[in-house]
């Protein structure tokens, strides 16, 4: 079973993907440099808002409302940005008349965003630990699903951007790194959702990752984890996930339709 | 007669209007036409005539508005992986991924047709060899020069040994010495491994020498299908040269009275001619007393073909 959706095809993406990540910076300074700065900078900021508020919790709140957060965007980066690095190299045209097929390629970015996100963790969890104290760890269980659910979160916006630039061309391809961004005030990361206005408290039930955050708030604070809550944004992000790869699919027709040599 | 490996039937692209107002855009129009096994085709046509779009279509990456392809008796749209697993393509202005070496980018490209990593590396020695940019295998594409690049975008073609190749205008950005070379080896694949190739060029010497058959395009229908050999000869005129010691505007003029165009070019005047009509105008230009110390007559070749068809109203048979 393994063997045939990870199958020689697939496979080939990974390697075509894993290559350049020994001698590219630029991919490198992505999975690497700024989460560290990210973690310094957040981590700053907890502590000192942490002595301030003499609240003990906040800055193992804040850090790992970042851990969370980088596995969204590690995420969704992964699916938009394969896709404009094929754009990039003038490659979709060359990939798409191998006997690859699109399913084959969602696997393969699917498969590298767990890989990229897992060695960007292997980064950032010790460098929290190491530089504020704070051990990722202590959550548990509870980590597997909610990095399965921010993961889950990232590849519906991934595919959601990746279809529009496949619909309206390269000129659009800001999307790929402005969609996730809508996520980061809704989602609640650093704050908790009482603290959002009403209405906005409103939109941000529709967000599955903010059940994940809340969750998180909750098990870093000593509070049992409420399970209905993850059920929540599990069912929102199948959801959501059906409907951005519905989308995408089409969006891959209609670009063929026009031919994927404009992408040249 | 064996089956075509490749069979194009009615084959239609209608491009939708790009702004409101502006009308839609028919680039291939019902074309038909087979690839027989071990034959080499010849897509031509001027710009615009729609090679490339049936190249696309032919690889899947553009869908048809109309038609059917058919790929070793399968239809295409419902066997695609099956039969993708025996064409490759190759274009001169598609690249691929910069930041890999050269044997990075094969390798990838092996894997995504099913091939073992020691087939793989012998078969990648041999074609990266024969092409002269082994020693170039270690190295990022962005290091290479355009020539390198084709060189290895026609090893990548090669090495999965698939039954179609199709090739877009593949020695463009080639020096005269090395685009011989690939046509020697196009040909040398056709004969030893029994490749069917479908092949684009703006290099009519280049079609002439490597296609056995030759399909010419033109606003998206096709217009001839033949031998270039036979295209060539439907061509009626022929080119005589003349240099004349005496009476070269008389000439000229004495041209057109007849009918046939000329220009005049220094002590020369090339004049488009018939063949069969040569004696008779070298007898009439005697009576006039006009006096030439040269001649030579230019045969008809697949370009003057092709500049006869790309002008409205050529007079190809």
């Amino acid at each position: 079973m393994l063997n045939k959706i990870f199958n020689h095809r697939v496979k080939a993406l990974f390697m075509r993907h894993l290559y350049p990540l020994r001698r590219d910076f630029d991919l490198l300074s992505d999975m690497i440099y700024w989460p560290l700065i990210d973690t310094l900078t957040w981590g700053i900021t907890g502590s000192w808002l942490t002595e301030e508020s003499g609240s003990p919790t906040l800055v193992t709140a804040i850090l790992m409302g970042l851990i969370l957060w980088n596995i969204i965007w590690r995420s969704q980066s992964e699916v938009g940005r394969n896709l404009m690095d094929e754009i990039w190299n003038s490659n979709l045209s060359n990939l798409f008349s191998t006997p690859l097929k699109i399913s084959e390629w969602l696997t393969a970015v699917l498969g590298l965003s767990v890989i990229k996100t897992l060695i960007t963790l292997g980064i950032m969890v010790p460098a929290i630990l190491i530089l504020y104290a704070v051990n990722a760890f202590t959550l548990g269980w509870w980590l597997v699903p909610f990095f399965f659910l921010c993961s889950m979160t990232g590849w519906w916006v991934g595919l959601l951007g990746s279809g529009i630039v496949l619909r309206y061309g390269p000129k659009v391809q800001t999307i790929i790194w402005t969609l996730p961004g809508i996520l980061l005030p809704f989602s609640a990361i650093y704050f908790p959702v009482d603290r959002l206005p009403f209405l906005v408290q409103k939109i941000s039930m529709l967000v599955p990752t903010t059940y994940v955050l809340e969750s998180m708030r909750a098990a870093v604070g000593g509070a049992p984890i409420n399970p209905t809550y993850l059920y929540i944004s599990f069912g929102l992000n199948v959801l959501y996930l059906t409907l951005a790869g519905w989308f995408f699919i089409r969006s891959f027709a209609y670009s063929k339709n026009l031919g994927l040599d404009r992408f040249l | 007669m064996k089956a075509p490996v490749l069979q194009a039937d009615q084959l239609t692209k209608v491009y939708p209007p790009s702004r409101k107002g502006e009308a839609e855009f028919t680039a291939v129009d019902h074309i038909s036409f087979v690839l027989k096994p071990g034959e080499i085709l010849g897509l031509l046509g001027p710009n615009g005539a729609g090679k490339s779009t049936t190249i696309q279509m032919l690889i899947g990456n553009l869908t048809p508005t109309l038609g059917n392809i058919k790929y070793f008796g399968k239809d295409f749209r419902q066997n695609r992986t099956e039969v993708l697993n025996h064409i490759t393509f190759a274009s001169t202005y598609i690249k691929m991924p910069w930041r890999l070496t050269v044997m990075e980018n094969l390798w990838v490209y092996a894997l995504l047709y099913g091939l073992n990593r020691k087939t793989f590396v012998k078969r990648a020695q041999h074609f990266l060899g024969y092409f002269g940019v082994w020693e170039h295998k270690d190295k990022a594409l962005n290091q290479l020069s355009a020539s390198q690049i084709t060189r290895v975008m026609l090893a990548k073609a090669f090495i999965p040994h698939p039954k179609i190749v199709l090739l877009d205008e593949p020695t463009a950005s080639l020096d005269p010495e090395m685009a011989h070379e690939v046509r020697q080896f196009v040909t040398k694949q056709q004969r030893e491994y029994g490749t069917s190739i479908l092949y684009t060029s703006h290099n009519m010497d280049e079609v002439a020498s490597v296609c056995d058959r030759v399909i010419f395009l033109k606003s998206g229908k096709i217009v001839a299908e033949d031998t270039p050999e036979k295209l060539a000869q439907s061509v009626s005129l022929t080119r005589m040269r003349l240099i004349v010691k005496d009476g070269l505007k008389r000439t000229a003029r004495f041209a057109k009275e007849q009918g046939f165009a000329s220009k005049i070019d220094g002590r020369e005047i090339v004049i488009n001619i018939e063949e069969s009509l040569i004696a008779g105008f070298l007898a009439c230009l005697a009576d006039a007393k006009i006096e030439y110390t040269q001649i030579s007559i230019d045969k008809p070749t697949l370009e003057d073909y092709f500049i006869n068809q790309a002008k409205e109203g050529g007079n190809a048979k």
